[in-house]
């Protein structure tokens, strides 16, 4: 089986054609039903049970579009399992009595040999019989095996940036930076109004952590103008180290000045997910650095904050504006549905992913879980407005860079490192090959 | 009752019987709701049975094959897990069940399974490393029967939601050879216990049962119920705060209970909650849309929807016939509005066009008695303007009550002087009260303010309605005319005007008070009817003081009188108390009578124009001696007829008079080109005393002013203004010396109230007459009263005493009239006694008046006779006719003949004759009639 993955990695069977995608979707169905209502193709008298197979242990968001399907189909009842182990289970539903008609993917499965039965079992999506609506799905969400067919649709993206205290900014007659010399002026003047530390965020190597947020986007871009210096990162070559530098100078700067205090962050921030967000609806702090995921745990968390129901503010995300001309737009799908191709109500599994593959649902469903949605309709949600009109070129999917897993440990323990003085930026680009301790 | 009432009512009642169905339907389906509910609770029963059972059963048999295992450990005998799970897998029927053996002691929770691997064949471990479902181990029990449960979760081995009944084990352990616990679990598929379920979709079709462990996690759920958490679910859909939250926790988590709640749809519908018996952590809901419920009570709704649109449409049949009923009643109704109209229309036009004919009646009636010298002409004329008034009075009085009908009356409110307005009433009354032998009392408040601010049109006929029938009703006694006042409470500017009217007249029954002011109503109408009227006066009256927010109150006593008041309150213009009324009107009266002419004007010819007869005939005595020819009239009307065909030296023209006031008369006068009064003065004759009055006439076109009561030297001064210079000629001395003027020793007479035998006899002609025939009869009637009373003739004494009584009472001789009086009782009493006591001093006093009156036959001897002579034939037949009225004792006639007679003169021996038999008429000596007559 071809499929995409990041790179031509030695042991890895299955040969990627990373940016294949770019052409990939052209041949897809067409954009036909995507701004119109949705017309039904198959009987709406149809009566039958599809079983949606997942990690997420509640999925509320797709329970509402089940709702929305049964106004088409009343009489198709649709189900949502979450399975225990589900990187082990899924594999063994997929085969079981019992199957699911859907089942939840996720990119890294394209590079995890274990996970072909799965894929496997993908219906080829991209058949233009089906008329499923690709064209919707945005640039950097398009994931399209090297043959051009597709098997997995992303549901979610999250992206890495910042999260916004717009009432703090409107207060200070303060707009959002666009780019790196607006950011440091805005955290100047942010500093004389008293906020001590402008940006925070969790001080640690994660991804959600604030150093991949803030200065990881900026990475990818440079790898992105330098393609040549993929092979030589993949291989964690030391002279490859070089690419981080523009990156971890922007970080140091940020430290130096003291816009950004790795370890204040360290004593009022425990973790990169609950705390963070907490510790934002405190209110007092401008900008809160992190990832979609913790963009998506605000909703929840809104009630729990005493603080911000006392008095609660507006708030946006938006991306790092670190480049010269602007931040960068990191695009990762963050949830793939795939068909079971051996369902044994494809018909209508299949009728129930075109019903889904249209911008009003999709967004439906990121709105509702507040997460980014696949397509380039952003006006759901206002939290990720920003992102309504990127620029093209500044947007791009991690896959793009033909990166592999390393690197990006590499440089999360790199600015880590440099951020909280361990090293200086010159030691980390040195030590490439050899900063993240297992 | 109107019609919106009616609706109204309709509605109410509509209201209250769709009130009572709804109560009643909401009671009836309340009920058949709690007998619905009791149902879907029944059934949840029946579910949790099954399931219990279902459960049970799963778990004794878990229980055997554990039971078994660790017999053959106690037996000394053990089971390796391998000898264990082969047992098992012997055991075991269906292929689905799957059997682990878990050793819960191994952190990565491997174990051995009856299945192989879906991917090696040669597989049979398990691992629930990554399952987290152990955490509670220690609640497993070992006793038999009781259900040791997992969650719903993900069998590792073949991906499938399955449970796991639990039981602990004793295995042997290979390596160490001695005993080792081991969890054995008995895999099932959650499928199998939902399809047990699936049974209760006959009885309700959208019934889902779901199963629910203390903490909200499903073991089943069905298509409705979201999340994988059911508290989760419920806090998403039902906004409840905490402690609501909590109280449904602790409801679901009791016992047999229902419950409301929306779904995600933000439907309502409801859950029944039973704790399972077998696993008292686990819970049966059994969900349902309300709407399914509830479907059985459609019925009601329908009758209810059936009950008001029967209604509605009684309503509106109901509304239909009413509209119908109205119409017709309203169509009646302006038939009747419309007979109205036409009658109130037909009395105002028919009053109006009677009045124009009758004001130019009266008017030319007017010239007639002024220019004709004929007696007789001059008595039918005078019978023409007494009915003609009397009929214009009449018509006056249907044209202000069709025009109080037909709302057409207003209320015009001028400036007045009260003491004018008061002068014109009195004025009015007293001539009638005097012709009638009445005496009216005036007692008029000092204080009253002198002018006033009221319709004084309206007022003055208010009042002269009430002092006329107070007159008219009135046989004898007196009429008391009070006006008072007291300050008005609500304004400092007004008072309040209090009238009375007190007479002594035949009163008024009680039963008939109610009849007073009804129109066309007369009181004893056969009793009364000789007395003229239309019985809309007291009604006229009354809807006139009721416009000015005033009526009229009544005190009367059947025969004894009555007593007619109003107050009405009036604006003050002016508060200077209007004195001594009385003293004012008797000055006034007294200056008029005082009043000397200084000029005399034959020629001149005048109109005077005033609604208030009392006024003119004032106006007419003042002006008597001026020999001014003076035409009256009593409307402006009237008036306009007169303008029209004869020339006037000056006119009066009164301002305030009802219909057309003396403004729009004149106004009328100056239009009219074909008229001799081309440039006659105009003169405002008004009791309107108001400072800046004057200029407001001239503006108007009058030519100058005078006010009433007339002042007789400001009279003469205007007269000598505009009367043309040639026509005045100078008093001479022997014109203010009438040709029969009383000779000043009569009023030197002390015992003659010359007044008084004026009034009877109406003229001094008369008068003179009667005191020469007083003169003349007085020796014989001297001689018969002695002659009789010698003879002891009582009865002829007293008769001629009564005749004495009445000849010297009718001359002014009260005196002796009431001596004579005295002892003509006396005499028809038999009293003799008296009459030989006092005939004698009677007969000195006549002796003595007759003595005093002797001059008066020698002044008489002087005038020369002018009167035609008698000729022979017509004094035959008169003496004739005399003769044969005696014989049939018409003595009325026979006053009539003589009467007629004397003006002639009688040849010789005749006029003694004639003096004789005038004589003997004047002393009712009718017997000696014939002996005169004989020959």
């Amino acid at each position: 089986m071809m499929v995409k993955t990041k790179g031509p990695v030695p042991g890895i069977l299955i040969s990627i054609a990373a940016f294949a995608m770019v052409l990939g979707f052209s041949a897809c169905g067409q954009k036909e039903e995507n701004s119109t209502e949705f017309k039904p193709g198959l009987s709406t008298e149809t009566t039958c049970s599809i079983k949606v197979a997942g990690s997420y242990s509640n999925f509320e968001s797709l329970e509402s579009e089940f709702e929305r399907f049964y106004e088409y189909y009343p009489n198709v009842s649709l189900n949502y399992v979450f399975l225990d182990d589900y990187e082990n289970t899924i594999a063994k539903a997929l085969r079981s009595d019992e199957a699911p008609d859907i089942f939840v993917t996720a990119s890294w499965m394209l590079d995890d040999d274990k996970m072909s039965p799965i894929l496997d079992n993908a219906e080829i999506l991209s058949d233009p019989a089906l008329k499923i609506d690709l064209n919707c799905i945005r640039k950097g969400a398009r994931w399209t095996l090297e043959n051009g067919d597709v098997i997995m649709l992303p549901i979610f993206t999250r992206s890495y940036g910042m999260l916004v205290n717009m009432d703090i900014f409107e207060k200070n007659g303060l707009k959002v930076p666009n780019n790196y010399s607006e950011l440091v002026d805005v955290c100047d003047k942010l500093k004389a109004a008293g906020y001590e530390t402008p940006v925070m965020g969790a001080n640690g190597t994660t991804v959600a952590g604030m150093y991949y947020a803030f200065a990881f986007p900026m990475f990818c871009n440079n790898v992105i103008r330098n393609p040549e210096s993929v092979v030589q990162l993949n291989a964690m070559e030391k002279s490859a180290g070089e690419m981080m530098r523009p990156a971890l100078l922007r970080l140091k700067t940020f430290v130096d000045s003291g816009y950004l205090n790795p370890d204040r962050c360290s004593e009022e921030i425990e973790d990169d997910y609950n705390a963070v967000i907490m510790r934002f609806f405190e209110g007092d702090v401008p900008m809160m650095l992190g990832s979609g995921d913790m963009v998506s745990g605000t909703m929840k968390r809104e009630s729990k904050s005493e603080k911000f129901m006392n008095s609660p503010f507006k708030y946006k995300f938006y991306v790092v504006p670190l480049g010269d001309d602007g931040g960068y737009f990191l695009d990762a799908v963050n949830l793939f549905f795939s068909v079971n191709k051996n369902s044994s109500n494809l018909d209508m599994t299949n009728e129930f992913i075109r019903f889904l593959m249209r911008e009003k649902e999709l967004g439906n469903m990121a709105a509702i879980k507040r997460l980014i949605t696949p397509t380039n309709d952003f006006s759901l949600d206002e939290v990720y407005s920003s992102l309504e009109g990127f620029p093209e070129d500044k947007a791009f999917s991690y896959q793009e860079t033909g990166l592999n897993d390393a690197v990006n440990k590499e440089f999360r323990a790199a600015a880590y490192k440099v951020a909280n003085g361990i090293m200086t930026v010159d030691e980390a680009i040195g030590a490439y090959g050899s900063l993240w301790d297992k | 009752m109107k019609k919106t009432q009616v609706i109204a009512i309709n509605i109410v009642i509509m209201a209250l019987i769709l009130f009572f169905i709804i109560q009643y339907t909401n009671t009836k389906m309340n009920e058949s709701n709690k007998s619905a509910i009791e149902a879907f609770e029944k059934m949840t029963v029946s579910a949790e049975q099954i399931v219990t059972n279902y459960l049970l059963d799963e778990q004794h048999l878990c229980d055997i094959w554990s039971n078994y295992i660790n017999r053959s450990a106690e037996a000394g005998s053990p089971m390796t897990a391998e000898e264990a799970i082969s047992f098992i897998r012997k055991a075991k029927i269906s292929p689905d069940i799957y059997g682990h053996l878990i050793y819960p002691d191994d952190p990565l929770k491997n174990g051995i399974s009856t299945h192989r691997g879906l991917t090696d064949t040669a597989d049979y471990s398990v691992s629930y490393r990554n399952i987290n479902l152990f955490e509670n181990l220690n609640n497993i029990s070992t006793e038999d029967g009781v259900v040791s449960l997992t969650r719903a979760y993900t069998n590792p081995q073949n991906g499938i939601q399955s449970i796991a009944f639990m039981n602990f084990v004793s295995v042997l352990d290979e390596t160490t050879g001695e005993l080792k616990k081991a969890l054995l679990m008995r895999v099932e598929p959650v499928s199998t216990l939902k399809d047990k379920l699936v049974f209760f979709n006959g009885e309700y079709e959208s019934v889902e049962i779901s199963l629910i462990n203390s903490d909200g996690d499903y073991l089943v759920h069905g298509k409705s119920l979201k999340n994988s958490n059911f508290y989760e679910y419920y806090k998403s859909y039902n906004h409840a705060d905490s402690i609501g939250y909590k109280k449904m926790v602790d409801e679901v988590t009791s016992e047999l209970g229902t419950m409301k709640m929306f779904n995600s749809k933000g439907e309502e519908c409801i859950i029944s909650h039973i704790p399972l018996k077998s696993l008292n952590t686990w819970f049966l809901l059994a969900y349902i849309p309300s709407r399914e419920l509830a479907a059985s009570t459609v019925v009601d709704w329908l009758l209810l929807g059936m009950v008001t649109l029967g209604l509605l449409i009684l309503l509106v049949f109901n509304y239909l016939i009413l509209m119908i009923y109205n119409r017709k009643l309203s169509e009646a109704a302006e038939a009747a509005n419309q007979a109205n109209e036409a009658k109130s229309h037909f009395l105002s036009t028919m009053s109006h066009d009677i009045r124009t004919p009758m004001n130019a009646i009266l008017g030319l009636n007017e010239m007639v008695l002024r220019d004709s010298h004929e007696k007789e002409i001059i008595v039918y004329s005078e019978s023409i303007r007494t009915a003609g008034k009397t009929l214009l009075g009449l018509i006056n009085e249907i044209l202000d009550f069709s025009k109080i009908e037909a709302g057409k009356m207003d209320i015009i409110n001028v400036d007045y002087s009260f003491v004018s307005m008061l002068n014109d009433l009195v004025n009015m009354v007293q001539s009638k009260a005097e012709d009638k032998g009445l005496v009216l009392n005036l007692d008029v408040d000092r204080d009253i303010p002198m002018v006033l601010n009221g319709d004084e049109i309206r007022i003055k006929q208010v009042i002269t309605n009430i002092l006329s029938n107070a007159v008219k009703y009135t046989k004898e006694g007196s009429i008391t005319f009070r006006a008072g006042f007291e300050k008005a409470e609500e304004d400092s500017g007004s008072i309040k005007l209090i009238i009375s009217v007190r007479d002594t007249g035949i009163g008024i029954k009680p039963e008939d008070m109610k009849r007073l002011f009804m129109a066309f109503e007369r009181i004893e109408e056969n009793k009364n009817r000789n007395i003229e009227g239309t019985g809309l006066g007291m009604s006229i009256a009354q809807s006139f003081l009721n416009m000015m927010g005033s009526h009229i109150e009544v005190e009367s006593e059947y025969g004894k009188g009555s007593v007619f008041s109003f107050k009405l309150v009036q604006g003050v213009k002016d508060w200077t108390p209007i004195g001594d009324y009385e003293e004012t009107f008797r000055k006034h009266v007294s200056e008029r009578k005082k009043y000397q002419e200084t000029f005399t004007a034959p020629e001149a010819r005048l109109l005077v124009v005033d609604d208030t007869q009392v006024n003119l005939s004032v106006f007419e005595n003042l002006l008597k001696r001026t020999k001014v020819q003076i035409d009256t009239a009593i409307s402006g009307d009237e008036a306009i007829v007169l303008y029209r065909v004869r020339h006037y030296d000056v006119i009066f023209l009164d301002h305030m008079m009802p219909d057309k006031d003396g403004i729009d008369t004149l106004k009328e006068m100056k239009e009219i080109t074909d008229t001799p009064n081309t440039g006659t003065p105009v003169v405002c004759f008004t009791a309107n005393a108001i400072s800046g009055m004057r200029e407001m006439y001239i503006n108007a076109g009058f030519d100058d002013y005078i006010t009433k009561p007339v002042d007789p030297f400001r009279l003469e001064a205007i007269l000598l203004k505009y009367i043309p210079k040639e026509k005045i000629a100078p008093v001479s001395k022997n014109d203010g010396e009438e040709d029969n003027n009383i000779p000043d020793f009569i009023f030197g007479i002390e015992t003659l109230d010359v007044d008084t035998g004026l009034k009877h006899c109406g003229n001094r002609e008369a008068y003179l007459g009667t005191l020469e025939m007083y003169v003349d009869a007085a020796p014989k009637n001297t001689d018969d009263i002695e002659k009789y009373w010698a003879s002891g003739d009582i009865k002829n004494t007293t008769v001629k005493i009564h005749a004495l009584k009445s000849t010297s009472r009718l001359i002014g001789a009260a005196k002796l009239g009431d001596f004579a009086a005295r002892l003509e009782k006396a005499g028809e009493a038999g009293d003799t006694d008296t009459l030989e006591r006092e005939i004698g001093e009677l007969l000195d006093q006549y002796r003595k008046l007759i003595k005093k009156l002797e001059p008066l036959s020698d002044i008489k001897k002087e005038v020369e006779d002018e009167r035609p002579v008698i000729s022979e034939e017509d004094m035959k037949k008169a003496y004739t006719d005399i003769r044969e009225f005696c014989a049939s004792f018409d003595y009325d006639s026979v006053g009539n003949i003589v009467e007629s007679l004397e003006g002639y003169r009688f040849p010789g021996d005749e006029a003694e004759r004639f003096d004789a038999l005038k004589k003997a008429v004047d002393n009712f000596d009718y017997d000696l009639i014939p002996e005169l007559l004989s020959d």
